[in-house]
C-alpha cells in the first residue's frame, strides 16, 4: 500500500546480495537527505504518512524481509534463526555504506533493530524503537494471536481505535478479487516468515543482550497496546543504558499510524538532538 | 479389502450448551470446569475395551490417532494405547494389526523416541505394527507443540529420515540434523518386521502429501471432515490415481485408506433414533467444533498452495456456521448410516469409486456410550464386514502396506530407501 502524500519523494530500490549470496535483500528507498534505516513490522512494509514525512528530511532505506517479496518467497528458508537474520542484515547494510546511521524499527522491526544494535553496537548512531517485540515474561504474557487468530480480529488487536482514519487507511478495501487474493497470500505468508523468529514465545534471549546497545535509544509505546503490553517499555528502558521511554496516551500497538503527529515529532526531535 | 477399527478417545460428557459457551474443543477448552476425573477414567477404559471388543470381533486391525490438548480425542500419544492393545491381543492370541495412524512427525521434538516406541510396539506385538506418520494438524504441531508453522514440513522430512535410518541401520551412526542431533544412534530394540513395519502418511488434501506417499510407496490415509467430505474425498482420490499414473506408479488399491464414520442398526430409522444425537455431539462439541484457523496457520502452507486453497475458498459459496445435522451428514454420505444392507451397499460403492483397499471404520462417535458402541461393532462385524472382505481380492497377494504376519508383503525398497522423495 502506498500513501498519497503531497510531497511524495521519488521512490527507488536496491537489491543487495548477502548471506553468501543466498539472500538478495531488497531495499525500498525514498526521500532525500541523510540516510535512515527503517525496519518494518511483521505485517510488512507500508509507506504510511509517518514514513512519507520522514522521507522529506531523510533518505529512508527500508529492507523488505526475506520471503515477503512475492518474487522470492523461498528466501526465508535460507534463514534458520535470529542470528542468521542479524548477520545477513548487517552485511547488507554495510555493503550499502549504511553505518553509523539512525534506525527506526516497529514491532518485529524494533526487535530486529535492537538485536542488530546489541550485536554490532556501532552500526547505528541512534535507535528508535516503536512498540518493539523481543521481551517476554510471565508477569506480562503476550501471545501471537495476531498471527494465529482469525484475521478479522487483527485491527482490534493493533489499534486502540480501529475505526479512526490512520488505522482505516492501513486496511484499504481491495480493488477486486484478484487483488484480494494477492493481499491475502502475501499477508499470510509474510506473517508465516516473521513467525519463524517469534514462534511460539517471542523471546530469543534479547534481554541478555540489550546491555550491549551503546547508541542513544528512544523507546516509544502506545499506552493501550493490546498486542505487546506497555509494561515492556519500562523493561527496555531499564535494560538499554542510554535510553529514554516515551509513552503515547490513547494509543495501541502502532503509534506511527494511530498518532502520527506525536510520533513523528518525538522521533524527529530525538534524531535531531545532539 | 482390509477393514480397521479406528476410534478417537473423546470425553463423552460435555454439556449441551458447550458450543455456545466455549469457542472450541481444542487448546482453550477448560479442563477442570468441564470434566469429572472419574468419567475420564471411564472413557479411556471404555475406548480400550471397545477396541479389544472390535479386535475379538474380527477386524483386521485396531487403529489409534494422536491429538494433544483436545476433548474430542484425549490421545496425546497413540503409542500408549497401542502398547496396551498390543499386549492384550497377544494375551488373547488375536491376529489383528496395531495401526498407529497418528504419530505426527511434524510435531515431534523427540524423533528418536518415536523410532524407539514404534520398534518396541512392533516387537511386543510380534510384528503386527502398521506405522502411521502424519504431518500433524496445525493446532497440534504449532500451537500444542510450539513448532513454528513454516518449519513443520521440514521437521517432518528430517524426522522421517532419522526414524527409517534408526530402524534399519546395521551399525550405530551419528545424526547431525537441523532439528535434532544425536552422537550415536543405535536403538534397542529394532523393529521385528524386516526391513521395517509398513508406513503410511495421512493427508487432508494437500497434493504434496499425496505425491509424497506415491513417490515413497507409502500407504496414504485420507481424513476429511464435514458435510462435503464424500465429494472432497472423491476429488482427492481421483487426483491421487491420476498422479499415480503420471508418476508411473501402480494403481494398487491397497495404497489407499479412508476414514469413514459408520453407524449400523436393524433399520435405517433405528439408526437415526439410536445414533443421531451422538453424531451431532461430535459436530457441535467434538471434532466439528474447531475453528478454521486451528487447521491452517501462516507459514504452514506455501504461497503457491495458499493461492490455490484461498482461491477455492473465495470462489465457493460461504457455508453456514452452524454444525450440520445427522440427516445432512447421512444424506451427503459423510456418515454412512442405516441397516446392514444400506451400509454394505454404500461402503462397497465407496470402496470402488475411491479405489481404496483399506477402510478405517470409525464406529464410536462423539458421546456414544460403550453399550451402543458394542452394538454398532456387533452389527458391523457380523452383517457388514464379511461382505467387504472380498473387494479387491485380486490384489490380496500384493498388499505391501500390511504386516507379513497378517498376510501382507514386506515393504518395497522404495519405501525403505533413505534417499527417497521428501514431503517438503
Amino acid at each position: 500500500m502506498t500513501t498519497t502524500s503531497p510531497n511524495q519523494a521519488p521512490a527507488g530500490e536496491k537489491v543487495v546480495a548477502t548471506w553468501n549470496n543466498r539472500i538478495r535483500l531488497r531495499f525500498e528507498i525514498r526521500g532525500s537527505g541523510p540516510a535512515l534505516v527503517y525496519l518494518h513490522p511483521a505485517g510488512g512494509l507500508f509507506w504510511d504518512e509517518f514514513l512519507a514525512r520522514l522521507a522529506q528530511h531523510y533518505t529512508v532505506y527500508a529492507p523488505v524481509f526475506p520471503g515477503i517479496s512475492p518474487d522470492d518467497t523461498f528466501a526465508i528458508h535460507q534463514l534458520d534463526d535470529i542470528f542468521d537474520v542479524v548477520l545477513a542484515y548487517e552485511q547488507a547494510l554495510r555493503s550499502l555504506g549504511l553505518e553509523n546511521v539512525p534506525v527506526v524499527g516497529q514491532s518485529f522491526g524494533g526487535m530486529l533493530a535492537a538485536e542488530l544494535s546489541a550485536c554490532f553496537p556501532k552500526l547505528f548512531s541512534k535507535v528508535a524503537l516503536l512498540d518493539p517485540a523481543g521481551l517476554w515474561n510471565e508477569e506480562h504474557p503476550w501471545s501471537l494471536d495476531f498471527i494465529s487468530g482469525p484475521p478479522e480480529q487483527l485491527p482490534a488487536l493493533l489499534f486502540k481505535d480501529p475505526t479512526s482514519e490512520g488505522p482505516r487507511s492501513m486496511f484499504p478495501p481491495p480493488s477486486g478479487p484478484e487483488e484480494a487474493l494477492d493481499q491475502a497470500v502475501t499477508g499470510i505468508w509474510g506473517f508465516g516468515c516473521m513467525a519463524k523468529f517469534l514462534w511460539p514465545i517471542p523471546d530469543r534471549g534479547l534481554s541478555k543482550r540489550l546491555h550491549r546497545v551503546t547508541a542513544p535509544t528512544l523507546i516509544m509505546w502506545g499506552e493501550d497496546d493490546r498486542l505487546i503490553p506497555v509494561a515492556y517499555a519500562e523493561e527496555f528502558g531499564r535494560l538499554i543504558p542510554h535510553s529514554r521511554v516515551e509513552l503515547v496516551p490513547d494509543c495501541g500497538h502502532i503509534p506511527q499510524v494511530e498518532h502520527t503527529d506525536h510520533t513523528y515529532a518525538t522521533v524527529t526531535q530525538f534524531l535531531a538532538a545532539h | 479389502m482390509k477393514v480397521t477399527y479406528i476410534h478417537h478417545y473423546p470425553y463423552r460428557h460435555l454439556p449441551e450448551d458447550f458450543a455456545s459457551r466455549y469457542d472450541e474443543s481444542v487448546v482453550t477448552n477448560p479442563y477442570f470446569e468441564l470434566v469429572d476425573p472419574k468419567l475420564v477414567h471411564e472413557d479411556l477404559r471404555s475406548a480400550l475395551d471397545e477396541a479389544m471388543y472390535a479386535a475379538r470381533a474380527g477386524f483386521d486391525a485396531v487403529a489409534l490417532t494422536e491429538h494433544g490438548q483436545s476433548s474430542y480425542d484425549m490421545n496425546p500419544n497413540p503409542d500408549l494405547g497401542a502398547a496396551a492393545l498390543a499386549y492384550a491381543t497377544e494375551l488373547e492370541g488375536i491376529e489383528t494389526g496395531i495401526y498407529t495412524v497418528g504419530r505426527s512427525l511434524g510435531k515431534s521434538r523427540e524423533p528418536l523416541r518415536v523410532a524407539e516406541e514404534q520398534a518396541w510396539l512392533d516387537c511386543l506385538s510380534g510384528g503386527r505394527l502398521i506405522s502411521g506418520f502424519p504431518v500433524g494438524l496445525a493446532y497440534d504441531a504449532n500451537v500444542n507443540a510450539g513448532v513454528p508453522p513454516i518449519e513443520t514440513r521440514a521437521r517432518y522430512d528430517e524426522n522421517f529420515e532419522l526414524i527409517l535410518r534408526a530402524w534399519t541401520a546395521r551399525e550405530p551412526f551419528p545424526f547431525n540434523g537441523r532439528f535434532s542431533q544425536y552422537p550415536s544412534v543405535n536403538i534397542w530394540p529394532r523393529p521385528m518386521q524386516s526391513p521395517h513395519p509398513p508406513v503410511s502418511v495421512t493427508g487432508t488434501g494437500n497434493p504434496n502429501t499425496t505425491r509424497f506417499s506415491l513417490q515413497r510407496d507409502l500407504g496414504f490415509n485420507l481424513v476429511v471432515l464435514g458435510v462435503a467430505a464424500p465429494n472432497t474425498a472423491q476429488r482427492i482420490f481421483d487426483d491421487m490415481w491420476r498422479m499415480a499414473d503420471e508418476l508411473d506408479v501402480d494403481d494398487n488399491p491397497y495404497r489407499a485408506a479412508y476414514a469413514q464414520s459408520v453407524v449400523v442398526a436393524e433399520t435405517d430409522a433405528d439408526a437415526e433414533r439410536l445414533y443421531a444425537k451422538h453424531v451431532e455431539y461430535s459436530m457441535s462439541r467434538g471434532v466439528g467444533h474447531i475453528p478454521m484457523h486451528r487447521f491452517a496457520l501462516p507459514g504452514g502452507i506455501s504461497p503457491q498452495g495458499l493461492r490455490v486453497l484461498l482461491g477455492q475458498a473465495m470462489s465457493a459459496p460461504t457455508g453456514g456456521q452452524t454444525a450440520p445435522t445427522y440427516r445432512e451428514l447421512v444424506e451427503s454420505g459423510a456418515v454412512i448410516a442405516g441397516s446392514p444392507a444400506t451400509v454394505r451397499e454404500r461402503l462397497a460403492d465407496q470402496a470402488h469409486s475411491f479405489r481404496i483397499g483399506h477402510l478405517l471404520a470409525n464406529l464410536q462417535i462423539g458421546s456414544m456410550p460403550t453399550e451402543l458402541t458394542r452394538h454398532n461393532i456387533d452389527l458391523f462385524s457380523s452383517e457388514v464386514l464379511p461382505h467387504l472382505r472380498g473387494i479387491w481380492s485380486e490384489y490380496d497377494g500384493d498388499n505391501r502396506w500390511w504386516p507379513e504376519r497378517l498376510g501382507g508383503r514386506p515393504v518395497s525398497t522404495k519405501q525403505a530407501d533413505l534417499t527417497g522423495a521428501r514431503l517438503k
